[in-house]
């Protein structure tokens, strides 16, 4: 069989199933930080947040993205000129020893897994929504973790964490998630 | 995540949870291939590369899909299904390494049935079918049926049998819809220990029993594989602990030798296993899994004999069984972590035309992670392994001693160094063994990984690596052939001449220096590029040195063939891939291995085997899949592969086109239809080395199989 029958082949095969110009039933496939970035607007815009999280009517919802940045530029573009409850996002890109206090998510990403107790410990009782991607962030006191389940992008949430930042949580988000309780904390 | 991350992960620190935080995880010749193959292949290359910068240029996704993703609600989220190409490469871009994974997505879009089938993408092995039932596998060269330079783990246990340093692929078998990924990672020192991964690791890792938390039962069947069947369940035990248990049989027809008789080769296997993760508290981890089988495999057989004629040729069955268990305990700290693992594995061969065999393996590792100050990351672990093996040979084939028992013990350290705040990494490390053929044994290796900017990355390494004897090769005597008197060499003989390969207490170990080099660049979650190269210089190689003819007894004389050290050599090549996904519907997966080998006998060496660049091993090849979703859940998949023909054994150069279409009616019922080598090339892949096993022909074959999923939770 020449190469050149061979290429011909592919390409009629390639050329019979192209058009059919699908798309999906149930949604398209996307990647997995689009999604999650889906869900982050979707937390900020079913949270509410005590008003000593926000000095002025119009101040920012500040989301602080800890460590490697996962997302790639998506979170940044996914916001961009979008708002919630009538507050615009301002994305920032922290690393580890950088005051993390003024942000209202956190997002911590998996390269700073070391330091997770000692972030999740600087930010406790502040109106701080902490978002992870790590197993155990929520028994570990995070507020929300995601997790996958057969390829699709499940929640978790730690109701005490949640109620320990003043963050109140719609019950439409928290029928969807898994609730984790707190664990002990083992040592300090 | 890191070097370290993904050396913890070959050493199977898998956490019941496990899933972000592994990601990481961390051949000689003969003709050359026509010019006009070879250019015409360098041409693909470069229209490759073309691609692949103008695809990197072209900026983060589209805007359409950012838009868009706004507007979908959180219940539209939770829909959604995550297939981008960044699971392959994004957890493996801090890894100095040259790393490929073997994704899910992979597994079920390609259409292949065993592991070997699932290894024929990776770019840097070589992957060829003997028979029904045996393979040769390799990694950067040296493929062979006992090819020893190439580990294989299945969840931190190694399936290296200490027998020949190789793999029994007739006899290991996962399901194949459990396994969570397979990393294969090419080159030496990436791995921490498991003795002699010289030119390789293949880490299979299955999914944690909390993800395989349902029933699964699937049925296969087609004109080769006759019949395959598993079946799985999963649940939890209280609160801390999951479980799932399973069973799979098989059964596949023999096929045809190049003269059309059958050549007995069926296979047939029947194991089953089970898997436990447990969180013993908040820190604590116990993973406790194990596995039953028995195999029967079949092939039709020569081997030499002492009366006329010299040599008989029989439908033969080798019959596998054994099992395995294993345990591991992680514990995490505030800033560090330990791991424990033990396991026990038994495997018993026999063949009373060959070879009898009885293995067993313990085997107990630790290792300890910690960070010391800001930049560094300490890695270091020890472990012992103890086998004991009872064999029984035959005239063709014999070890001795017959009963032995072998102590390993190893240890090793790194340091993984942050540099320029993050930017760059440099990781120093050794192994240290000690084993009853050589004694201790030194592998240091010097890892260094650059972040040139957010999505690209450069690393390159250097490695000493060594592979210690094998049984075998300390005490192995094996009748290659037997001459008849009158017949050259034997044209002076009076009685049959017995040419046979012994092994040596005087035989050393294969030395290997390696230098390493890759680029890897993401863009957009959409398209991933990685490119590795290196340059293998080996000394101390495998050679067979004729040694005194004697008498053996007055009814024959042998010529002896001793295993010593005399053959050396440099090999390099280049292994990139590209992953695309143009279109959310449409995805395309290329890879291209390019292997050139220049080993060659030592100037004292007397070895009549001729010195064949590149040996059994292609000097090109590639492989290109393009996997579509159809509405109403279709999904459609077609893939390309070329090999270049194998110069020592006169393989010729092969392209098989395969593809499969696969259908989802209802959310737990999957249909699917698969064809391998629609052009129905009839070819041989590979012919075996010191066991004279035929060789069958590979043709067209097609399979279907329907998967149930069942008491979801």
């Amino acid at each position: 069989m020449s190469i050149r029958r061979l290429v011909a082949a592919c390409l009629i095969c390639a050329a019979l199933v192209i058009p059919a110009r699908a798309q999906s039933a149930d949604g398209s496939d996307n990647s997995e930080y689009l999604i999650k970035a889906g869900f982050t607007y979707n937390f900020a815009k079913l949270m509410d947040w005590p008003a000593s999280a926000f000095p002025q009517p119009n101040s920012p919802i500040v989301i602080g993205v800890l460590g490697t940045d996962p997302f790639g530029g998506t979170l940044d573009q996914v916001l961009k000129g979008k708002q919630a409850n009538g507050r615009d996002f301002e994305v920032k890109h922290l690393k580890w020893g950088m005051d993390m206090r003024d942000c209202d998510i956190l997002f911590i990403s998996s390269s700073e897994s070391a330091h997770v107790d000692e972030i999740l410990h600087s930010v406790h009782g502040l109106p701080v929504l902490t978002i992870g991607e790590m197993p155990g962030f929520a028994a570990r006191g995070g507020i929300i973790n995601f997790i996958l389940e057969d390829n699709k992008v499940r929640f978790e949430v730690n109701v005490d964490a949640a109620k320990q930042a003043n963050i109140n949580i719609s019950s439409r988000l928290l029928s969807l998630a898994k609730i984790v309780q707190q664990q002990p904390d083992g040592r300090r | 995540m890191t070097t370290t991350e993904l050396r913890r992960e070959i050493a199977a620190v898998m956490k019941p949870e496990g899933t972000r935080k592994q990601r990481r995880a961390c051949a000689a010749r003969g003709a050359r291939p026509s010019a006009g193959r070879f250019v015409r292949a360098r041409r693909a290359f470069a229209a490759a590369l073309i691609v692949m910068f103008v695809t990197a240029n072209a900026g983060a996704g589209t805007k359409q899909d950012v838009q868009d993703i706004t507007a979908m609600s959180v219940e539209d989220l939770m829909n959604m299904q995550v297939t981008s190409v960044s699971k392959r490469t994004q957890k493996v871009a801090d890894a100095a390494a040259a790393v490929f994974v073997i994704t899910q997505d992979d597994i079920q879009r390609s259409g292949a049935r065993s592991i070997p089938e699932l290894l024929r993408m990776v770019p840097g092995l070589e992957v060829a079918r003997i028979d029904e039932n045996k393979w040769a596998i390799g990694s950067r060269g040296f493929n062979g049926r006992f090819d020893d330079k190439l580990l294989v783990l299945i969840d931190g246990r190694s399936v290296y049998t200490p027998l020949f340093s190789g793999v029994y692929w007739d006899v290991e078998d996962v399901m194949l819809e459990d396994v969570a990924r397979i990393e294969v990672i090419r080159g030496p020192g990436a791995t921490l220990w498991g003795a002699n991964a010289v030119d390789g690791v293949i880490n299979i890792i299955t999914k944690s029993a909390k993800d395989t938390q349902s029933g699964l039962l699937k049925t296969e069947g087609g004109d080769e594989q006759l019949t395959a069947d598993s079946i799985r369940y999963g649940g939890k035990v209280g609160d801390a602990g999951y479980y799932r248990a399973y069973m799979k049989g098989f059964d596949w027809d023999s096929s045809t030798g190049l003269t059309g008789v059958d050549a007995a080769d069926g296979w047939h296997q029947i194991r089953g296993g089970f898997r436990s993760d447990w969180t013993l508290s908040r820190a604590d981890s116990l993973t406790v899994q194990g596995d039953m089988y028995h195999s029967r495999d079949g092939e039709t057989l020569t081997i030499p004999s002492l009366s006329v004629p010299y040599s008989a040729t029989f439908s033969n069955m080798g019959d596998y069984s054994g099992g395995n268990l294993l345990s591991r305990w992680n514990h995490n700290f505030a800033k560090s972590s330990i791991t424990l693992q033990t396991y026990f594995d038994r495997t018993n061969y026999a063949d009373n035309n060959l070879f009898v065999d009885h293995e067993s393996v313990y085997d107990i590792d630790f290792q300890h992670d910690f960070h010391l100050g800001p930049s560094n990351e300490i890695l270091w672990g020890a472990s012992y392994r103890s086998i004991q093996d009872r064999n029984d040979g035959t005239f063709t084939v014999s070890v001795v001693p017959n009963h032995a028992n072998y102590n390993q013990f190893s240890a090793f350290a790194q340091d993984e160094i942050s540099l320029f705040d993050n930017r760059a990494r440099v990781t120093i490390g050794s192994k240290f063994e000690h084993n009853d053929f050589t004694g201790f044994e030194v592998e240091p290796n010097v890892r260094f990984l650059t972040n040139v900017s957010k999505n690209q990355s450069v690393w390159a390494a250097v490695s000493r690596a060594v592979r210690t004897p094998a049984i075998t090769e300390e005490g192995l005597q094996l009748v290659d052939a037997v001459v008849p008197p009158g017949y050259p060499p034997n044209s002076a003989g009076s009685v049959p001449l017995i040419e046979a390969v012994y092994g040596s207490h005087q035989f050393k170990s294969e030395d290997l220096l390696a230098y390493e080099i890759g680029y890897r660049v993401q863009v957009a979650n959409t398209f991933s590029a990685d490119v590795a190269g290196f340059y293998n210089n080996y000394t101390n190689l495998r050679s067979a040195e004729p040694g005194a003819p004697f008498a053996d007894g007055t009814t024959a004389v042998v010529q002896p063939f001793y295993a010593e050290n005399k053959m050396s050599g440099g090999t390099y090549g280049v292994e990139p891939f590209v992953d695309w996904k143009p279109l959310p519907y449409w995805r395309l997966f290329a890879s291209y291995t390019y292997l050139e080998m220049n080993i060659h006998k030592n100037a004292d060496s007397i070895d009549p085997t001729p010195d064949i660049p590149n040996g059994s091993n292609p000097k090109n090849q590639w492989y290109f899949r393009s996997s579509f979703d159809l509405p109403h859940h279709i999904g459609q998949d077609l893939s390309v592969r070329y090999v270049d023909n194998l110069p020592s054994i006169g393989i010729p150069s092969y392209y098989s086109l395969d593809a499969g279409i696969h259908w989802n009616p209802v959310p737990n019922v999957i249909l699917a239809f698969n064809g391998q080598n629609w052009l129905d090339s009839r070819r041989l892949e590979f012919t075996p080395d010191f066991i004279n096993t035929v060789p069958t022909v590979v043709s067209r074959t097609m399979y279907g199989s329907i998967t149930v999923n069942f008491g979801k939770r």
